[in-house]
This record gives structure tokens, sequence and C-alpha cells, in this order.
């Protein structure tokens, strides 16, 4: 393979899966806090319901 | 017949709460001014220098300028529940965002009827040799600019943050507007006639700008007002 | 059984993303001119492509909220949004790197980067906005217009500054520009992956909507109490 300009071929290929993978660990952090809050809250009102 | 009398109804309105208190539009002068002010010793420019850039920062002066009038156009409604008691009057959405429009231009024209001789002096410019293009297309930008702004004005009313969410849509939105307005004036501050190829192309543009989101936002201001 | 076929989609759309990195890095032969750099188009335009649809899709969500008033469009126009400003982000990043190459800059005010950049912000500017709004209806209904008007924005955006000349590449796939027909196939071939990892993203966004939709009534309540 030609290797002029590889280095930043590299920085380009790389960026773009990052990016990629970036946002997909944030939505998996993002359901997961969702999911945490979800759960407390409906503990908590559970809770107050059988009061 | 009767809209339009709606429509100046709801500008008149307006205005006449604004010159009582004048409170939008003495920071607006002023932070007009003060841009003015600051560029001028910021680049320290020539008048070779000035001729180049001059719509550029005439029309930043305004935007910014503008965007303090914007702010305050929805917002003065909110005390007292104005704005619901505009929205259950018999005056139809659109009319009431076509006079709250109408009244942002005449107040930004206003405006910039002071920043024009303000720059001439400042900056050694002679402005009025082509005075009447030069109204049509502070005209013509200043109400692409007020109908994009008052319309997001209006969708931002009831939000958080909104004195820094409606520059923020504003701007972007705007970029092509303003784009043709800068040029426009400064093609006809550099003395060139309005006929000019590349005087018509930004004019014609300006123009569909202006076409294309007043029909945009009368069409979706009872979206945003009532739902 | 949703959530098995959202996987089962990802994976898929992972194995094709590394079988065509497999045939972009080894396979391919090189540009004439250009050096190993050119071989980020095979990310940069199908990222955009990818982008266009979802900004389309986001435009058609958001149009049918405003006539269906269900919040499902809400959840579409949102995710959709989303998935447009990551492919953007792509899109810009990896064609900077690219002209930090081919032409020396890594940025220039051309047409297409220019409007490219004005989309990114509107529709930044999009998601932005509906944090600042707390009333579920209110939001689908303020950033549904919003959203409308960002749209008929960019083709304005992009004729007024397609004055200047445009530095930018002719498209490659159309008219003037020439491809060999074995990179067009690996371009091709890419942006299918890229669109099924958007859909995978986008499904995982919407149920993530639904679930914060649910999150804030739950709030709701808890405050009641």
């Amino acid at each position: 393979m030609d290797q002029r300009g590889i280095e930043f071929m590299f920085y380009g290929l790389s960026s773009a899966w990052l990016l990629l993978a970036a946002y997909a660990v944030t939505l998996v952090v993002r359901e997961r806090r969702i999911h945490e809050e979800i759960h407390r809250l409906r503990n908590l009102v559970e809770d107050r319901d059988r009061k | 017949m009767i809209f339009l009398r709606h429509v100046l109804t709801v500008a008149n309105k307006d205005l006449r709460s604004e010159f009582r208190t004048k409170e939008a539009i003495n920071s607006s002068f002023s932070f007009a001014l003060v841009i003015l002010l600051l560029f001028s010793f910021a680049f320290d420019p020539t008048e070779e220098m000035t001729r180049e850039f001059s719509g550029g920062l005439l029309w930043i002066a305004f935007a910014f300028a503008g965007a303090l009038l914007l702010n305050r156009s929805f917002v003065r409604e909110l005390p007292n529940d104005c704005l619901d008691a505009l929205i259950a009057s018999p005056v139809p959405a659109a009319a009431l965002f076509l006079g709250k429009s109408l009244a942002n231009l005449i107040l930004l024209l206003l405006v910039e009827a002071v920043s024009f001789p303000v720059f001439g002096v400042f900056y050694n410019q002679r402005w009025t040799q082509q005075f009447w293009p030069l109204l049509l297309v502070a005209i013509l930008g200043t109400w692409g600019f007020t109908v994009v702004g008052t319309m997001f004005s209006a969708l931002t009313v009831n939000i958080r943050l909104r004195e820094v969410m409606l520059p923020l849509l504003v701007y972007t939105t705007l970029l092509p507007c303003l784009m043709a307005s800068m040029q426009l004036t400064t093609l006809l501050l550099a003395g060139e006639p309005l006929t000019s190829v590349e005087g018509l192309v930004w004019l014609r543009f300006l123009i569909a700008f202006d076409v294309i989101f007043s029909t945009l936002a009368v069409a979706f201001v009872e979206t945003v007002l009532i739902g | 059984m949703r959530s098995k076929l959202l996987y089962a989609c990802g994976l898929l759309a992972a194995l094709l993303l590394v079988r065509n990195l497999y045939v972009v890095l080894l396979q391919l032969p090189d540009d004439a001119d250009q050096g190993a750099v050119y071989r980020i188009i095979f990310y940069h335009v199908p990222s955009w492509f990818t982008a266009g649809m979802a900004v389309l899709t986001a435009l058609v969500a958001s149009v049918a909220y405003l006539i269906r008033k269900d919040l499902w469009w809400d959840t579409l126009a949102v995710a959709a949004t989303e998935i447009a400003v990551v492919f953007i982000t792509i899109g810009l990043v990896t064609g900077s790197i690219w002209g930090r190459v081919a032409w020396g800059i890594w940025w220039t005010w051309d047409a297409r980067l220019t409007s490219a950049l004005v989309c990114w912000l509107l529709y930044a500017g999009y998601l932005v906005l509906r944090t600042a709004i707390e009333d579920p209806s209110a939001r689908a209904r303020i950033s549904a217009v919003f959203s409308i008007f960002a749209f008929a924005d960019i083709p304005i955006v992009w004729y007024s500054i397609e004055w200047f000349r445009t530095q930018h590449p002719a498209p490659v796939l159309r008219g003037e520009g020439y491809m060999d027909p074995q990179m067009k196939a690996a371009l091709y071939a890419n942006w299918p992956a890229l669109m099924l990892l958007a859909a995978v993203l986008l499904a995982v966004r919407m149920r993530q909507e639904a679930a914060r939709r649910e999150l804030d009534g739950l709030r709701r309540q808890a405050h009641s109490l």
C-alpha cells in the first residue's frame, strides 16, 4: 500500500470509529442512569403508597 | 382588511408600550453604539479598510442590538398573563405575530437610523450617497431578521435560559439573511449601484429569504402559540 | 424478542463494518495521486449519506408530529436528530483530516463545508433547545417547528455561500468526478453498514427517550407525594 499520508489516514479512520464508539458508550451510560433513576423512583412511590 | 387592522392594532400596542418605558429600545441603541465604538478601537481602521468591512460591522451591530429587542418582544406579555389574553382575543395568531414583527421592524429601523449617521461620523464615510437603495436593503434585511427573530421569540418565550437560547437559534438560522445584507450594504457604501450583477443576485436572494421565512412563520405561528 | 433483534442487527452492522474495513485497508488499489489518505472517503461520504437520511427522517417525524400529535413521532425526531449530529460530526472531522493532507489546510469557508457546519449548529441547537423545555408536549411542538425551520434553512445557507468559489471536490458519484468502479463498490458497501448501525442506534435512542418520559412522569408523581 502507498504509504503517503498514512498517519492521516489512520487519524481519519480512527476518528470515525472513535466517534461512533463514544456515542454508543454515551447511550449505554445514559440508559443505565435512566433505568437506575426509574427503579429508585418506583421504589419510592411504591413505599409511599404502602404507607 | 380586518386582518390588516388587527396587525396594525397589535403593532400600535407594542410600539406604544415600548415608547412608554423605552427599556428595550434604550438598551438596544446603546448596545449598537458601543459596538460601533469598540470596533474602531479594536481595529483602528483606515477609510479604505472601513469601506471593505462596513456592511459586516453595521449588520453585526444591528444583529446584536436586535436580539435585545427580540428578547423583550414576547416576554413583555408574560406579566399579568397578557400573552394568554392576547391568544384568547379574537385576533388571529398570524395577525398577532405580524403585528409584533412590524413593531420590531420599526424599532430596529430606528436603531439603524441612528447607527448610520454615527457610523458615518466615526468612520468618516459618506453613507448618504445612495440613500434610497440603502434604505431598501435595510428594510429587507431587517424584515428577514425580525420575522425569524419574532418567530423564535415566540418559540422561546416560555422556556428556561431563553436569553441564551434565542441568539443561539436566531443567528444560525439568520446567517444567509445577514450575509446578503452585509454584502449589499458594503456594495452600496462602496458606491456601486444596486443594479450591478452582484447586487441583483444578493437582492433577489434577500427577497427570497424574506418570502420563504415569512410564509413559514405565518404558517406555523399558531402551532407555536396555541398548539 | 425486540432487544434480541436489535442486538442481532448491531452485530451484523459491526461485522459489515469490519469486513468493509478489511476491503478498504487491504484490498483496494492505491489512488493515483493521493496516497493512503484517500481511504478516508469510504467513511466520509457514507457518513454524509447517513446524516442526510437522518435529517430527512427528523423532518418527516417533525411534520408528522405536528399533524398527528403523537409523541412517538417526537421520539423519532429527537433520536434521528441526535444520530444526524453524530454523523455530521464524523463527516466534518474526517473531512477536515482529509483536507489537511489534500489541501494543506484543516478548514476552508467554501459552500459545502460551511453549510455542513451550519447544519451541525442548527441541529445541535435543536438538541439544546429540547433540554430547556420541561413540558413534553410543548417540547415536542416547539422543537418540531424549529426542526422544520432548520431544514428550510439548509438549502438557503447553501446558496448564500455558493457565490464564493467552491473548493470541495466535485461529487464523485454523479457527473464530473470519476471514480474507479471497485472503489465505488466499496463506498456503496460501507453505506448500508453505517445505515444499519444508525438504525440500531436510532432504536436504542428511541427506547431511551420513552424511558426518559416515563422517568419524567415518575418524577412528577414522586414530587406530588
